[in-house]
């Protein structure tokens, strides 16, 4: 549905964007990730058409978005960063301009903005002018804006930003029910979002693509896997580390700072290794406050691949 | 069409909930009121010669400011990515604007007709004069609001468009001035023909001169092309 075939962008002597393949099929979301400034927004203004590239080509629902702008732009819903309004209309004048410009023929136009304000959960608040809602329902009202012709495309970018938690919760159920029958790419920097919304991830930074996989194996390239967090209390805290690292079971022990005159050990090891260490620890007559299994997050991962250290 | 109709729609109902637009329009037929008892009281004719010529004047100032905010503010406030990632011809958005504006021009060419009125009551005015004055100030209208839209398309902030705005329109102004003072022939005459008040004044003699409305009309395609140009070349910016 959406084919990016070696993008690059350059502003003047910027290059904002080097090189990005990627694709997306239909009823996919793509999660696009990446830090501000990384080149999210300009590959997804590429994808829309609304700047060209300066090199390679892009396909959106089988047209060439330089070649066929207009077939294009039939065909995607767009959400940009600051949802695109006229603060003086109304959100009812507003959502019918939309519809006029988007070729929505006369008797269906009221229709549409009627199903549209519904499905965003503006109903009845058609007179409500544009410029006096909050940021919450302004990001409602450029949703609605982006699929009042029903697009079989969704480009969204940042669609969660600067909404509280109950917003952000309804707009991923939006997005999620949305992506049903319609290809999304969704842009964003809140990883958790992109965990319960996405499918696949594309991480870019600094204009190019960094990784491009399921979530699950962007995980495991983080930071080695699975560890251990334990903390034990003993008679003589310093030499724990070393008898923990001394069980068959354990891989590596990694010495953390001490707190509260426990020892801390950062452990790794092929299996769980936690019944061997009670079971140490119980022989030594130590006390565990805690034994604690870590999942590498989504986080870590994307902090790892794009070469922060924590 | 439709496209071009509905973006002509958006730009008046946009216009008439500002307050500016009120602004404008009081100070509008203030200067004309000023311009229309200045002409009557000077000449003692039942004419408008004098307030439709400084009208001109006044609208090469005034328009651009109306103009400015029409790129301009698309730009910044973000709905120029809405428009341009929305099945909308360049060539609609160019047109539904310049109609905007223009419908903006004969609103406020309407509110003077006031002062006609006023002399129709008094005098007997030559109707046919005040009618083709007023498709002059209408022509002059049409290529004004094109250089605002050109000078809109080339920067971000309205007041600054606004400024080029002027800035490109007052040669049209000064050139009837400075033609007077330049002795060489050929330079005198076509300084003359740049002059704004050189090509309005045969439509205040009661002349439709079509020389002068072709010079409107390519001003106001000069521009609109220009425009056209300007958006499409910061695209690749």
């Amino acid at each position: 549905m959406i084919r990016a075939d070696h993008l690059s962008k350059r502003f003047g002597h910027l290059h904002a964007v080097r090189d990005v393949s990627f694709q997306v099929e239909k009823g996919e979301i793509l999660g696009f990730i990446g830090p501000n400034g990384a080149g999210k927004t300009t590959t997804m203004r590429m994808l829309t058409g609304f700047i060209p590239a300066s090199e390679g080509r892009a396909e959106v629902a089988g047209f060439d978005v330089f070649e066929s702008p207009m077939e294009v732009r039939r065909r995607v819903g767009y959400l940009p960063e600051t949802p695109p309004l006229y603060r003086e209309l109304s959100i009812g004048e507003y959502l019918r301009f939309v519809a006029e410009i988007r070729g929505i023929s006369r008797s269906q136009q009221i229709a549409a903005v009627g199903r549209v304000m519904e499905q965003v959960g503006l109903a009845g608040w058609e007179s409500r002018i544009v410029g006096s809602l909050s940021k919450g329902y302004r990001q409602r009202v450029g949703l609605a804006q982006a699929i009042i012709h029903d697009p079989p495309v969704l480009i969204l970018d940042e669609p969660s930003s600067g909404l509280d938690p109950a917003q952000v919760a309804g707009m991923r159920d939006f997005v999620r029910q949305l992506a049903q029958d319609r290809t999304v790419i969704l842009s964003t920097h809140i990883l958790t979002e992109v965990e319960q919304l996405c499918s696949r991830v594309v991480l870019i930074n600094g204009g190019q693509i960094l990784a491009d996989e399921g979530i699950d194996e962007i995980r495991r390239h983080a930071g080695g896997g699975v560890r251990y967090r334990i903390e034990l209390g003993g008679a003589d805290p310093e030499s724990i580390p070393a008898q923990v690292g001394a069980l068959a079971e354990v891989e590596q022990v990694q010495p953390l700072p001490p707190q509260d005159g426990l020892a801390v050990l950062d452990v790794r090891a092929p299996g769980d290794p936690r019944t061997a260490i009670a079971a140490l620890a119980t022989a030594r007559g130590w006390s565990v406050r805690a034994m604690e299994r870590r999942v590498p997050s989504l986080e870590d991962a994307f902090l790892a691949l794009i070469g922060v250290e924590r | 069409m439709t496209i071009a109709w509905a973006i002509f729609k958006k730009e008046l109902r946009t216009f008439f909930v500002s307050p500016l637009a009120y602004v404008f329009l009081g100070v509008f037929l203030l200067l004309a009121g000023f311009f229309f008892s200045m002409g009557v009281s000077l000449t003692g004719e039942a004419s408008l010669r004098i307030m439709l010529a400084n009208l001109s004047i006044s609208l090469l100032f005034l328009l651009p400011l109306l103009t400015m905010r029409h790129f301009a503010d698309e730009r910044r406030s973000g709905t120029f990515e809405l428009l341009m990632t929305a099945p909308v011809p360049l060539w609609a958005m160019l047109l539904g604007k310049w109609f905007a504006s223009l419908a903006l021009c004969v609103i406020l060419l309407l509110g003077t007709l006031l002062f006609p009125g006023i002399l129709a009551y008094y005098g007997d005015p030559d109707w046919g004069v005040i009618l083709t004055g007023y498709l002059g100030l209408l022509l002059a209208c049409s290529a004004f609001v094109s250089a605002g839209l050109f000078s809109s398309s080339l920067t971000d902030e309205p007041v600054a468009a606004g400024l080029i705005g002027v800035v490109l329109l007052l040669p049209f102004w000064v050139a009837g001035s400075i033609s007077e003072m330049v002795d060489t022939d050929g330079l005198r005459s076509a300084l003359r023909h740049l002059s704004l008040l050189a090509q309005i004044e045969p439509f205040n003699r009661g002349v439709i001169d079509s020389a002068a409305v072709a010079w409107f009309l390519l001003v106001t395609f000069g521009f609109l092309f220009l425009t056209w140009r300007s958006i499409e070349s910061r695209r690749w910016r």
